[in-house]
């Protein structure tokens, strides 16, 4: 299942986000991934949803096994963040932006 | 007091590893959860992924194993090192996923493994999976921030192998015994069989021991047992197992000494075993080597076992009392294996020598001598290792005779290194009498199990044509050995025959008439 938001199509930054139907992390780290791609880049993303329960085989192909796992796939290199991305600035550290451009 | 009854008996299913199933009379606990602590390198994996193996092997059971920590790839490669077809297995019986999380992976807020679960619930009804390990649960919880969620990770597992009637194998590494009843404390409380695993050094060697601290429902035995990973996965000592009582027999064999048999009313009882206890030079050796010629002849297959004396130097040496292995050894009749002592824990070399026994299926054993075993591995594990080889010669119905090197200045002091003699059925002590300028060998029976036997002091004596005993005399409250007895003789046979004799003579030149006179008669 992929979620495609309308400036999707030249995005920047591709994520594909691994969660677990409703389970609240999985909730919580979709509210903050669509909240954080708001802020940052809100042109240029496209947001991949992925449901393990529903697509097992997926998650096992890419051995992710915890929920919520968020992959940015572009820009390279691929970039694995695992937890319900609550805590933004790692989140930003990881995806490579500079602190500056936080606020 | 009123007995709950469950409504389901607990079901146990064989762990593929002999002696973990005696500990827990019976295996792992079926639909329920094994827990395996131990600190690094302690066999946590192995003896996992062995139960798992055994389970596709010879239950018909498939399994998963989660691999949390180490690379799965290199968990089954390593696991084909122990002679298991795991290209074969992978195919249908076995599967190994891989869930380390990647070294370059950030973590931002809580997590779960409800994406795992899932995997797991797919792939355990496409396999008809039944057994489930995950492996180094303790790296994955570290990944969580506190015990609370720690608590609630591993409840997730639990309560999903419960509800899908699955038998659950966890893995976790605790650093001592104080971590692992304290943080995580809980654990055990979760599994309904728990079992803590170690790795000590005692005496320059490493040994393993395993203990079921916990067994929900179920006896088991409370004390550690030693273990080993050897070539062909891991082994466990159990002290007491279950295992048919052999019949006893009533048939007695040779001693190979001729004389040595009159003394034990015909020998020893077949399938017991004898202890030989002495210092060293008193001819231990020797006399395990005359009752292993004399099984031999009887065309009984045998193994001779020699720690730290090579076998070769070892034939030379009985040839000179006219025991003749090497024709046994040709036909293959015979075994003679030598062991380094320092080379291995005690533990190992009991595992060995099993082999040896189990590739041979002797009828009778020879190991010389037994009390080396007590060098290596602490003075506790030689000795339950000796018990146990004891055990297991008694409960395969073999004849065993083991030596012991009796040190020490005291030879009165009768108890050997591993205090065996306890145990032992029949038990020979060798001494030295030094007497009037003259060392002498001297035997006599301290023991023998349900037969009457001699209680007296004889003059062991070794010559070209072989291995004898000779009555000593007692004149004066003494007993004579050596010169004194043969003067003794002398005297004795001058009564009777009237003539006069030459007096003292030097005591080899003396002591070979007398040999002669009473030639030994090899047993048949």
């Amino acid at each position: 299942m992929s979620e495609n938001t309308p400036e999707g199509d030249h995005a920047a930054y591709v994520f594909r986000l691994y969660l677990a139907g409703g389970a609240p992390n999985s909730v919580r780290a979709l509210a903050n991934l669509y909240a954080l791609c708001q802020k940052h880049f809100p042109a240029c993303h496209r947001i991949e949803v992925i449901d393990v329960l529903k697509d097992p085989s997926c998650a096992l192909d890419h051995s992710v096994f915890v929920t919520p796992t968020l992959v940015k796939v572009s820009p390279a290199p691929e970039q694995h963040i695992i937890g319900n991305l609550s805590e933004e600035d790692e989140v930003l550290r990881a995806l490579g932006l500079p602190d500056h451009s936080i606020s | 007091m009123t007995q709950k009854r469950s409504a389901r008996p607990l079901l146990k299913i064989s762990s593929g590893i002999e002696g973990f199933d005696d500990i827990t009379h019976g295996g792992l606990p079926v639909g329920r959860t094994t827990l395996l602590m131990g600190g690094p390198g302690c066999g946590k994996t192995v003896l996992a992924l062995q139960m798992l193996v055994s389970g596709a092997m010879h239950h018909n059971t498939p399994g998963i194993f989660i691999a949390f920590e180490e690379n799965a790839r290199r968990v089954s490669a390593n696991a084909e090192t122990f002679g298991w077809n795991m290209p074969e297995l992978e195919k249908k019986q076995l599967l190994f996923i891989d869930a380390s999380i990647r070294s370059d992976a950030v973590k931002s807020g809580d997590l779960d493994l409800t994406g795992l679960l899932a995997v797991l619930e797919w792939k355990t009804k496409e396999m008809g999976a039944k057994l489930i390990v995950f492996d180094a649960v303790d790296v994955m919880l570290s990944l969580l921030t506190n015990p609370m969620e720690e608590y609630r990770e591993l409840y997730r597992i639990h309560e999903w192998l419960l509800k899908h009637d699955l038998t659950g194998i966890i893995t976790t590494k605790v650093e001592d015994n104080e971590q692992a009843t304290q943080r995580y404390g809980f654990m055990p409380f979760m599994a309904d069989c728990a079992v803590i695993l170690s790795q000590r050094v005692t005496d320059r060697m490493a040994v393993r021991a395993m203990r079921v601290f916990k067994y929900r429902g179920s006896p088991h035995v409370l004390n550690e047992v030693p273990f080993v990973i050897g070539p062909t996965g891991v082994e466990v000592g159990s002290s007491n197992g279950i295992h048919p009582e052999p019949q006893p027999f009533k048939e007695k064999i040779s001693s190979g000494i001729e004389r040595l048999d009159v003394m034990l009313a015909g020998g020893f009882y077949r399938g017991t075993n004898a202890l030989i206890a002495g210092s060293s030079g008193g001819g231990k050796t020797t006399l395990a080597g005359a009752f292993i010629e004399a099984a031999c002849l009887r065309k009984e297959r045998c193994v001779f076992i020699s720690l730290d004396e090579n076998s070769r130097d070892i034939v030379r040496d009985l040839a000179t009392v006219n025991i003749d292995l090497t024709p046994h050894l040709t036909t293959g009749l015979l075994r003679m294996e030598s062991v380094r002592s320092e080379s291995a824990s005690s533990e190992e070399h009991f595992m060995r020598i099993k082999r040896i026994i189990h590739e041979h299926e002797p009828r009778c054993v020879a190991i010389d001598p037994l009390s080396a075993l007590s060098r290596v591995g602490g003075g506790l594990a030689a000795r339950a290792v000796a018990e146990r080889l004891i055990y297991l010669c008694r409960n395969a119905g073999i004849t065993v005779l083991f030596t012991s090197l009796l040190e020490g200045v005291d030879p009165h002091l009768e108890t050997t290194p591993l205090h065996i003699s306890t145990i032992s059925d029949t038990w020979i002590q060798i001494s030295y009498a030094l007497l009037d300028g003259e060392r002498n060998r001297a035997l006599s029976i301290v023991k023998s199990r349900g037969s009457k036997h001699c209680n007296q002091l004889r003059e062991l004596i070794f010559s070209d044509t072989g291995i004898t005993l000779a009555p000593s005399y007692t004149a004066d409250g003494k007993v004579l050995l050596g010169t004194l007895r043969l003067e003794k003789e002398n005297a004795l046979r001058t009564e009777a025959d009237s003539t006069p004799t030459n007096g003292v003579r030097s005591k080899r030149k003396s002591r070979k008439p007398a040999a002669k006179s009473r030639k030994p008669r090899r047993t048949k």
